[in-house]
């Protein structure tokens, strides 16, 4: 089963979650516990910005990291570039995503095939790039990446992603916290004064 | 601390479990408790609360606490009898394997049963095409054993408008209201439905040496760090094993139910944390695997006495499964929730829980309002987001951002009807990592199921309206792909032709075999059945204590 492509049903949001108890999740995402903990180890060198990738080109992850910069652009927050989303893939697919490695890498090689003036997608501008993702946002492969820049930005920076809490920060959320009194939140923080005297 | 004991594989201890959940859980403890030597085999490792994380990553998308998902159980789904099963990528029967079983993953939500659930068949009347039937006991029966589980396991709450009797009030107070619990209550009170505090299996107290909530937002699908939500790994199983007479066995998959020439289980053959086969000698066996897991073991254990399976000549194991049903519908408010923080749910509505011939359909259910996906980053960016949000891009992005803190769901859960082509089997190619025979499940909501379902969706976006959501949409209702409630399929019952085990939990056929757990309820109730899998569990380890203690076994 190695090197089956997610389809197109499990990386679509809207189908993603059935009968509203399903968990998310595709064949690349089978590995357990030992290859998250080599996972988590390598985590720590290959956030430096001069350590080499450990699976991927520098080729391969130009391309992957310019169409995550698409997904989660930069805008006046940092996006999917700042959050280290592309150390996410390339620390996946050195453990518990390595099923899909190979898919991956004949994806990006169509993906780039269907670029009619024959650039690379990363040499194209940000308008164009835009343009030809819409050509490409059913396909398998766009849903992979879609799902990996989701999982890499918003997930725990151990993974290589999220670097300094980017996705956290957007979210305005500290999932590093591990406790919080009530109050949580604006209509609670209300109900409590107008309760006060009960 | 007690020596923890390791029973002889040679020798015939009093009781093997199979199964540490929910109900395998309490009647270890109960048993041991009792003096009796019991041994638990568990299929999942034996984590305990200081291992519990909150990453998404591995628990979400690597499944960890779910053992792997389907590309390692092997399990299939199809939704009728005349197609192939195939292999999906979300597990079809989904269940926890870790000492504890679902209890430590689940969201602790905890509705008892009411009076008219045991005896609905004889209210409604017979729904043609099913099993609908009533149960064996009655709540008067179940009720010492709810009020047992309010105080040993560990429940939060307050009784609400339509609840059915208790014997004694709930050992603590609610959880504090969060916001989607006042944007319900305030809605719920502009409609005329009546909001009541969710009664959780979460301590708000130090209880029996366990500590409280500490509020971190991640139950729903997580392992409580603290030891707060009442799990039977926080609750049950160290009482278990300060008895002194119960050895858990974790990473041991049964395969077989060996029965000798006296019609008896004579020992339970399983796979050790080495994949080496092993035996263990029972003088009882009490299965506890589940309602997909028990299913599969008394089918693996066919023999020329049991050519059907294990207490299988009524043809009732693996039948009958029921998943409820459930609806979601969301809203995005103008301030923050932050329904990432606490618990999931605070306040449900059970207006509607009551079965209505108005509707002109069977059904009941319950509503409630809760964080859902919003919980956790990475499945709210995945899968919360308002429909007419671009897929990528920077507006894609800017929405994630601003409505983590803001959305909320009504989710609801409600019947399911007992269907004979609802059902466990044995999948004839796939095999799970083990190499058993992998779990097949076969499955189509009942058309009142989906319309039950519907018509909770419908309150819900009007509560949604009147809560002044500024956006809001609801997910289809749709026929389920899969479920994590496992119910029905080894029913109770009075009659061995349509039922695999008496009132008591023994099965009608082999005399020192019992099971309990999901699979014994002969309806679905409303879509929170832990609490009434661990109140059968108390009551049938009670029973199942004085027939060992009599010799009737």
């Amino acid at each position: 089963m190695g090197n089956q492509p997610m389809d197109r049903q499990d990386t679509s949001r809207r189908n993603f979650l059935r009968g509203g108890v399903a968990l998310a999740g595709g064949s690349w995402l089978r590995y357990t516990a030992p290859g998250i903990a080599a996972l988590a180890q390598a985590a720590c060198s290959a956030q430096e910005d001069a350590a080499a990738f450990a699976i991927l080109t520098a080729k391969e992850a130009t391309e992957f990291e310019a169409i995550a910069a698409r997904i989660l652009p930069t805008t006046d927050t940092p996006g999917a570039r700042e959050a280290g989303v592309i150390w996410f893939f390339d620390q996946s697919f050195g453990t518990f995503n390595a099923g899909n490695l190979q898919f991956a890498r004949s994806g990006l090689a169509e993906f780039q095939t269907a670029i009619d003036s024959g650039e690379l997608f990363s040499d194209l501008d940000e308008a164009a790039q835009d343009a030809f993702l819409k050509t490409q946002e059913q396909t398998p492969f766009f849903n992979m990446i879609w799902f990996m820049t989701l999982t890499g930005f918003f997930g725990m920076s151990k993974y290589g992603g999220n670097r300094n809490d980017i996705g956290w920060k957007l979210l305005d959320v500290d999932p590093g916290m591990h406790a919080y009194q009530s109050p949580f939140g604006y209509y609670d923080a209300e109900y409590m004064k107008e309760h006060a005297d009960d | 601390m007690t020596d923890l004991p390791k029973f002889d594989t040679h020798e015939a201890v009093d009781f093997v479990i199979v199964g540490s959940g929910s109900a395998g859980g309490i009647i270890a403890k109960e048993l041991s408790g009792a003096g009796f030597d019991v041994v638990v085999l568990e299929q999942g490792p034996y984590r305990k609360a200081a291992e519990f994380t909150h990453d998404e990553v591995d628990v979400i998308f690597n499944r960890s606490l779910l053992g792997g998902g389907p590309k390692v159980s092997g399990q299939t789904f199809r939704d009728y009898a005349n197609k192939i099963a195939r292999e999906t990528n979300r597990p079809p029967a989904e269940y926890a394997q870790t000492v504890g079983g679902s209890s430590v993953h689940f969201t602790a939500n905890f509705w008892r049963l009411r009076e008219s659930d045991f005896k609905e068949k004889s209210i409604w009347g017979s729904i043609e095409g099913t099993n609908f039937a009533d149960w064996p006991i009655t709540y008067e029966e179940l009720e010492p054993y709810y009020t047992k589980v309010d105080w040993e396991i560990g429940v939060s709450g307050a009784p609400g408008p339509f609840d059915s009797y208790r014997s004694k009030p709930f050992p603590m107070p609610p959880m504090e209201i969060n916001s989607s619990g006042v944007l319900m209550e305030r809605a719920a009170k502009s409609l005329g439905f009546h909001a009541q505090a969710e009664p959780l299996a979460i301590l708000t107290r130090a209880h029996n040496g366990r500590a409280p909530c500490i509020n971190c937002g991640y139950c729903m699908f997580f392992g409580c760090e603290v030891g707060a939500k009442s799990s039977t790994l926080a609750a049950m199983i160290p009482l278990a094993e300060a008895s002194g007479h119960c050895e858990i066995r974790p990473e041991c998959a049964v395969f077989r139910l060996e029965t000798g020439a006296n019609g008896k289980i004579s020992e339970v053959l399983y796979f050790d944390p080495d994949g080496k086969e092993q035996s263990q000698k029972a003088k009882a066996v009490i299965v506890c695997a589940n309602g997909a897991e028990t299913s599969r073991l008394l089918l693996l254990s066919d023999s020329p006495r049991h050519p059907d399976g294990l207490s299988n000549s009524s043809g009732f194991v693996g039948r009958n499964l029921m998943f409820n049903s459930h609806s979601i519908s969301q809203g995005i408010f103008e301030h923050q929730l932050n329904e990432y923080k606490g618990v999931q749910v605070t306040r449900i509505i059970h207006d509607f829980y009551e079965a209505d011939p108005g509707r002109g359909f069977y059904g009941g259910g319950g509503i409630d309002a809760r964080a859902f996906m919003s919980a956790t980053p990475v499945l709210h960016a995945l899968t919360s987001l308002p429909p007419d949000t671009p897929r990528w891009g920077a507006q894609f992005k800017d929405t994630i951002g601003h409505s983590m803190t803001r959305t909320m769901t009504f989710a609801t859960g409600s019947t399911s009807l007992a269907q004979d082509s609802n059902n466990i089997t044995l999948d004839p190619t796939h095999t799970d990592q083990w190499g058993r025979s992998a779990i097949r499940v076969t499955y189509k909501d009942h058309p009142d199921d989906l319309a039950m379902a519907t018509f909770l969706q419908d309150r819900s976006m009007e509560l949604l309206e009147a809560a002044g959501a500024e956006q809001s949409w609801r997910w289809p209702v749709a026929p389920q792909a899969g479920g994590n409630h496992l119910l029905g399929t080894c029913r109770m019952g009075n009659d061995p032709s349509t039922s695999v085990v008496d009132r008591y939990h023994r099965s009608h056929e082999v005399k020192n075999l019992f099971i309990c757990d999901g699979s014994s309820m002969v309806t679905s109730g409303r879509g929170q059945p832990t609490m009434t899998i661990m109140a059968l569990a108390f009551r049938a380890a009670e029973h199942i204590g004085k027939a060992a203690a009599a010799g009737d076994i």
